[in-house]
């Protein structure tokens, strides 16, 4: 019995040290030509789609296949010509989930524009301490319609969680929510 | 009898073997429960900062004089984002970012440091490390099981499952059952 148990024993460790991590580090698919997003927020705005250099840094999820990069910006100026597709875009990531890792939010290149990136908890883990780096993400725009109270409500959940406060009467028109339901993403230091 | 003999040897060795991931699973499960009343991973500080106006000039000049008057290292800087008309933050390596009015000069400086032992405890619980870790995570879940089936059946008379066990057993099944029940009239 004691030999079984070592010998199952070893063999989990040597399958442990052979794994597989989560977040990982890649050099993925080459790409045609660059033009990565600026990392400040007050640039000039990227070209609505552009080919882009290889993507390179630590991977998570399914990571990025695609190759043409969706400027932010032009995704918040119209977001609902994007609903439904699934797009990959490039920028500096200015806020990351800080409890569970489940998203971030990437800069436009107007000032307090961002664009939020989410998984589904535990799917991918981003690390607060990434802010600041650079991200190329992939996955699908979604737009959704608030209605006023829905609207309020949001408000109420996003300054608990950026810990600002909140002023029910500051919200007077409801809102949309567009972000992109992330597969994957690459995080890197530099452009 | 012969399978009570067998079911105490893998009661006991299985039980070495997840000593280990059991305290770790249990320390993590506590931390993660209260996630809405404390950061199980990280730990947060912040300190007020007044460096005056900014001078006029790009964001870029305005994130070098950040940097300067806050003494920290330019090496260290990751970007910058204008939040809003007159807050610029400023990120720097290891998740820490300065935040500072434009026009006054006052903001802070925040820091991030992982807490140690329950990022890495969590990290396993949680299983960020997916792969090959998501099976052996199955099969410490399969141990539990084992060792709890194990452990209920391993003694036999007044303390086995005949005698007292099953009152045991019976209250802790009851604690979950009335929770559920509580849930579903609620």
């Amino acid at each position: 019995m004691f030999k079984a148990l070592t010998f199952s024993f070893s063999l989990g460790l040597a399958l442990l040290a052979a794994c597989d991590k989560g977040p990982t580090k890649s050099s993925a698919q080459p790409a045609v030509a660059s033009a990565p997003a600026a990392p400040t927020a007050a640039a000039v705005p990227a070209p609505a789609k552009a080919t882009t250099t290889a993507v390179e840094g630590t991977k998570f999820g399914a990571g990025v296949t695609l190759t043409e990069t969706t400027s932010v910006d032009a995704i918040l100026a119209d977001p609902n010509a994007y609903k439904g597709k699934t797009v990959r875009v490039e920028g500096m990531v200015v806020d990351v989930c800080a409890k569970r890792g489940c998203w971030f939010e990437l800069a436009s290149s107007t000032p307090g524009q961002k664009l939020k990136f989410k998984v589904t908890d535990g799917e991918m883990v981003f690390p607060v301490d990434a802010k600041g780096k650079i991200a190329v993400a992939q996955g699908e725009i979604s737009v959704r319609e608030l209605t006023l109270e829905e609207t309020k409500q949001n408000a109420e959940y996003e300054a608990k969680e950026y810990g600002k406060a909140y002023d029910p009467a500051s919200i007077t028109a409801p809102k949309a929510i567009v972000r992109i339901d992330g597969t994957g993403a690459v995080f890197r230091d530099k452009i | 009898m012969r399978w009570r003999h067998l079911f105490r040897v893998v009661h006991r060795d299985i039980g070495y073997v997840a000593v280990a991931l059991t305290l770790a699973y249990g320390l993590s499960g506590i931390a993660v429960n209260h996630i809405d009343h404390w950061n199980p991973n990280y730990r947060f500080a912040e300190r007020s900062v007044d460096i005056g106006p900014l001078p006029a000039g790009s964001l870029a000049d305005k994130e070098a004089f950040v940097v300067a008057q806050l003494g920290l290292d330019p090496a260290s800087v990751r970007g910058h984002f204008q939040e809003t008309a007159t807050e610029l933050r400023v990120f720097l390596v290891e998740g820490q970012e300065a935040r500072v009015d434009m026009t006054t000069g006052r903001g802070s400086l925040k820091t991030i440091t992982k807490r140690a032992v329950f990022f890495e405890v969590n990290a396993l619980h949680l299983n960020n490390l997916k792969g090959i870790w998501t099976y052996v995570a199955d099969l410490f879940a399969l141990a539990l099981m084992l060792l709890a089936i194990t452990g209920m059946t391993m003694m036999k008379g007044d303390r086995g499952l005949a005698g007292r066990g099953k009152y045991f057993v019976g209250a802790g099944l009851l604690i979950p059952i009335s929770f559920l029940v509580y849930m579903y009239s609620a």
